[in-house]
Protein backbone atom coordinates (compact mmCIF):
# COMPACT_ATOMS: atom_id res chain seq x y z
CA UNK A 1 0.00 0.00 0.00
CA UNK A 2 1.36 3.36 -1.00
CA UNK A 3 0.99 5.87 1.80
CA UNK A 4 -0.05 9.46 1.10
CA UNK A 5 2.26 12.39 1.49
CA UNK A 6 2.32 13.92 4.95
CA UNK A 7 3.26 17.60 5.11
CA UNK A 8 5.02 18.95 8.18
CA UNK A 9 6.44 22.05 9.82
CA UNK A 10 9.49 20.42 11.41
CA UNK A 11 12.12 22.53 9.60
CA UNK A 12 10.29 25.82 10.37
CA UNK A 13 9.89 24.93 14.05
CA UNK A 14 13.44 23.67 14.31
CA UNK A 15 14.89 26.85 12.81
CA UNK A 16 12.56 29.06 14.86
CA UNK A 17 13.87 27.44 18.04
CA UNK A 18 17.48 27.35 16.90
CA UNK A 19 17.78 23.58 17.12
CA UNK A 20 20.11 21.73 14.76
CA UNK A 21 19.07 18.51 13.01
CA UNK A 22 21.54 16.59 15.13
CA UNK A 23 20.16 18.03 18.39
CA UNK A 24 16.55 17.29 17.38
CA UNK A 25 17.56 13.79 16.29
CA UNK A 26 19.15 13.10 19.68
CA UNK A 27 16.05 14.37 21.50
CA UNK A 28 13.60 12.22 19.55
CA UNK A 29 15.92 9.21 19.29
CA UNK A 30 16.55 8.94 15.55
CA UNK A 31 19.50 9.29 13.19
CA UNK A 32 20.13 12.92 12.14
CA UNK A 33 19.60 11.98 8.48
CA UNK A 34 16.11 10.76 9.36
CA UNK A 35 15.27 14.32 10.47
CA UNK A 36 16.29 15.51 6.98
CA UNK A 37 14.10 12.85 5.36
CA UNK A 38 11.18 13.90 7.59
CA UNK A 39 11.65 17.60 6.82
CA UNK A 40 11.74 17.00 3.07
CA UNK A 41 8.60 14.83 3.32
CA UNK A 42 10.49 11.84 1.95
CA UNK A 43 9.63 9.71 4.95
CA UNK A 44 6.35 9.56 6.87
CA UNK A 45 6.91 9.09 10.61
CA UNK A 46 5.16 6.45 12.68
CA UNK A 47 2.51 7.66 15.12
CA UNK A 48 4.98 7.17 17.97
CA UNK A 49 7.64 9.32 16.29
CA UNK A 50 5.07 11.99 15.33
CA UNK A 51 4.03 12.24 19.00
CA UNK A 52 7.66 12.40 20.12
CA UNK A 53 8.18 15.36 17.76
CA UNK A 54 5.01 17.11 18.91
CA UNK A 55 5.99 16.57 22.57
CA UNK A 56 9.45 17.96 21.85
CA UNK A 57 8.02 21.16 20.32
CA UNK A 58 5.19 21.19 22.86
CA UNK A 59 2.62 21.64 20.11
CA UNK A 60 -0.40 19.55 18.99
CA UNK A 61 0.49 16.87 16.47
CA UNK A 62 -2.06 18.26 13.97
CA UNK A 63 -0.25 21.61 14.03
CA UNK A 64 3.01 19.96 12.90
CA UNK A 65 1.67 17.28 10.54
CA UNK A 66 -1.08 17.42 7.94
CA UNK A 67 -2.25 15.49 4.90
CA UNK A 68 -2.85 18.82 3.11
CA UNK A 69 -0.15 21.42 2.31
CA UNK A 70 0.39 23.59 5.39
CA UNK A 71 -0.04 27.35 5.26
CA UNK A 72 2.79 29.59 6.52
CA UNK A 73 2.66 29.98 10.32
CA UNK A 74 2.26 33.78 10.03
CA UNK A 75 -0.89 33.30 7.93
CA UNK A 76 -2.26 30.75 10.40
CA UNK A 77 -1.68 33.22 13.22
CA UNK A 78 -3.36 36.05 11.27
CA UNK A 79 -6.41 33.85 10.50
CA UNK A 80 -6.58 32.76 14.15
CA UNK A 81 -6.52 36.39 15.36
CA UNK A 82 -9.20 37.42 12.81
CA UNK A 83 -11.44 34.57 13.98
CA UNK A 84 -11.18 35.83 17.56
CA UNK A 85 -12.14 39.38 16.54
CA UNK B 1 34.84 8.97 10.03
CA UNK B 2 31.60 8.79 8.07
CA UNK B 3 31.84 10.05 4.51
CA UNK B 4 29.01 11.29 2.32
CA UNK B 5 29.23 10.27 -1.33
CA UNK B 6 26.87 11.49 -4.05
CA UNK B 7 24.36 9.00 -5.44
CA UNK B 8 26.06 9.05 -8.87
CA UNK B 9 29.49 8.27 -7.37
CA UNK B 10 28.01 5.54 -5.17
CA UNK B 11 26.51 3.86 -8.22
CA UNK B 12 29.84 4.07 -10.06
CA UNK B 13 31.65 2.46 -7.09
CA UNK B 14 29.01 -0.32 -6.87
CA UNK B 15 29.64 -1.14 -10.56
CA UNK B 16 33.44 -0.97 -10.09
CA UNK B 17 33.24 -3.25 -7.04
CA UNK B 18 31.22 -6.00 -8.74
CA UNK B 19 33.17 -5.69 -12.00
CA UNK B 20 36.42 -6.16 -10.07
CA UNK B 21 34.96 -9.31 -8.42
CA UNK B 22 33.97 -10.55 -11.88
CA UNK B 23 37.49 -9.89 -13.25
CA UNK B 24 39.08 -11.63 -10.24
CA UNK B 25 37.24 -14.75 -11.44
CA UNK B 26 38.17 -14.11 -15.09
CA UNK B 27 41.92 -13.70 -14.32
CA UNK B 28 41.88 -16.63 -11.88
CA UNK B 29 40.33 -19.08 -14.33
CA UNK B 30 42.47 -17.67 -17.18
CA UNK B 31 45.52 -18.35 -15.00
CA UNK B 32 44.40 -21.92 -14.34
CA UNK B 33 43.49 -22.69 -17.96
CA UNK B 34 46.15 -20.73 -19.90
CA UNK B 35 48.87 -20.68 -17.26
CA UNK B 36 49.98 -17.95 -14.88
CA UNK B 37 52.00 -15.37 -16.81
CA UNK B 38 53.08 -11.89 -15.71
CA UNK B 39 50.12 -10.21 -17.42
CA UNK B 40 47.53 -12.41 -15.72
CA UNK B 41 49.23 -12.13 -12.30
CA UNK B 42 49.43 -8.31 -12.65
CA UNK B 43 45.78 -8.17 -13.76
CA UNK B 44 44.71 -10.35 -10.83
CA UNK B 45 46.60 -8.19 -8.30
CA UNK B 46 45.15 -4.96 -9.76
CA UNK B 47 41.54 -6.20 -9.63
CA UNK B 48 41.97 -7.56 -6.08
CA UNK B 49 43.28 -4.15 -4.94
CA UNK B 50 40.40 -2.42 -6.79
CA UNK B 51 37.87 -4.74 -5.14
CA UNK B 52 39.28 -4.10 -1.65
CA UNK B 53 39.55 -0.32 -2.15
CA UNK B 54 36.04 0.02 -3.59
CA UNK B 55 34.66 -2.16 -0.78
CA UNK B 56 36.24 0.05 1.90
CA UNK B 57 35.17 3.25 0.11
CA UNK B 58 31.57 2.14 -0.45
CA UNK B 59 30.69 -0.07 2.49
CA UNK B 60 32.97 0.88 5.38
CA UNK B 61 33.55 4.63 5.05
CA UNK B 62 29.86 5.36 4.46
CA UNK B 63 28.85 3.12 7.42
CA UNK B 64 26.54 1.18 5.08
CA UNK B 65 28.05 -2.09 6.28
CA UNK B 66 27.09 -1.13 9.85
CA UNK B 67 23.56 -0.14 8.78
CA UNK B 68 22.95 -3.60 7.32
CA UNK B 69 24.79 -5.69 9.91
CA UNK B 70 24.13 -3.91 13.23
CA UNK B 71 21.36 -5.02 15.60
CA UNK B 72 17.84 -3.63 15.07
CA UNK B 73 17.88 -1.89 18.49
CA UNK B 74 20.57 0.50 17.25
CA UNK B 75 18.55 1.66 14.24
CA UNK B 76 15.66 4.09 13.99
CA UNK B 77 12.37 3.26 12.24
CA UNK B 78 13.42 4.71 8.84
CA UNK B 79 16.72 2.84 8.88
CA UNK B 80 14.90 -0.41 9.73
CA UNK B 81 12.53 0.19 6.81
CA UNK B 82 15.47 0.89 4.46
CA UNK B 83 17.22 -2.27 5.66
CA UNK B 84 14.17 -4.51 5.20
CA UNK B 85 13.60 -3.12 1.71
CA UNK B 86 17.23 -3.72 0.71
CA UNK B 87 17.10 -7.29 2.09
CA UNK B 88 13.93 -7.98 0.11
CA UNK B 89 15.57 -6.91 -3.16
CA UNK B 90 18.83 -8.70 -2.27
CA UNK B 91 17.01 -11.96 -1.72
CA UNK B 92 15.45 -11.79 -5.19
CA UNK B 93 18.63 -10.66 -6.98
CA UNK B 94 20.80 -13.22 -5.20
CA UNK B 95 18.38 -16.04 -6.02
CA UNK B 96 18.34 -15.11 -9.72
CA UNK B 97 22.15 -14.81 -9.93
CA UNK B 98 22.67 -18.09 -8.05
CA UNK B 99 20.22 -19.88 -10.35
CA UNK B 100 21.97 -18.46 -13.43
CA UNK B 101 25.38 -19.59 -12.11
CA UNK B 102 24.04 -23.09 -11.35
CA UNK B 103 22.33 -23.24 -14.75
CA UNK B 104 25.51 -22.14 -16.58
CA UNK B 105 27.57 -24.61 -14.54
CA UNK B 106 25.18 -27.48 -15.28
CA UNK B 107 25.53 -26.77 -19.02
CA UNK B 108 29.33 -26.74 -18.90
CA UNK B 109 30.29 -29.36 -16.27
CA UNK B 110 31.79 -31.90 -18.70
CA UNK B 111 31.77 -34.60 -16.03
CA UNK B 112 33.20 -32.39 -13.25
CA UNK B 113 30.37 -31.54 -10.87
CA UNK B 114 32.47 -29.63 -8.30
CA UNK B 115 31.96 -25.88 -8.01
CA UNK B 116 35.03 -23.67 -8.04
CA UNK B 117 35.78 -22.38 -4.53
CA UNK B 118 36.28 -18.89 -5.95
CA UNK B 119 32.81 -18.91 -7.53
CA UNK B 120 31.28 -19.97 -4.21
CA UNK B 121 33.29 -17.30 -2.38
CA UNK B 122 32.07 -14.70 -4.87
CA UNK B 123 28.47 -15.76 -4.29
CA UNK B 124 28.96 -15.46 -0.51
CA UNK B 125 30.54 -12.03 -1.03
CA UNK B 126 27.56 -11.07 -3.20
CA UNK B 127 25.08 -12.26 -0.55
CA UNK B 128 26.82 -10.18 2.12
CA UNK B 129 27.32 -6.99 0.12
CA UNK B 130 24.10 -6.86 -1.92
CA UNK B 131 21.91 -5.23 0.79
CA UNK B 132 24.34 -2.36 1.39
CA UNK B 133 25.00 -2.03 -2.36
CA UNK B 134 21.25 -1.71 -2.95
CA UNK B 135 21.04 1.01 -0.29
CA UNK B 136 24.01 2.78 -1.91
CA UNK B 137 22.29 2.49 -5.29
CA UNK B 138 18.82 3.68 -4.25
CA UNK B 139 19.04 6.05 -1.28
CA UNK B 140 19.20 9.80 -1.88
CA UNK B 141 21.44 10.43 1.11
CA UNK B 142 23.32 8.01 3.32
Amino acid sequence: MKSRKIYNRISVLREERGVSRKELAEKIGVNFQTVGYLERGEYNPSLDLAFKISEHFNLPVEFIFSTKPLKPMSQELFNHKNKKI
Amino acid sequence: MKREISKKNRRIVVIINYLSIFFILVFFYAGINIGWNVLIIAGEIIVIITAVMSFIYLHIRTHLWKLVHTSIEELDERQIQVRYESLRYSYSIFSIISLLVIFYHSLTIRGDVSFGMLILSSLIYLAHTLPSSIIAWTEKKI
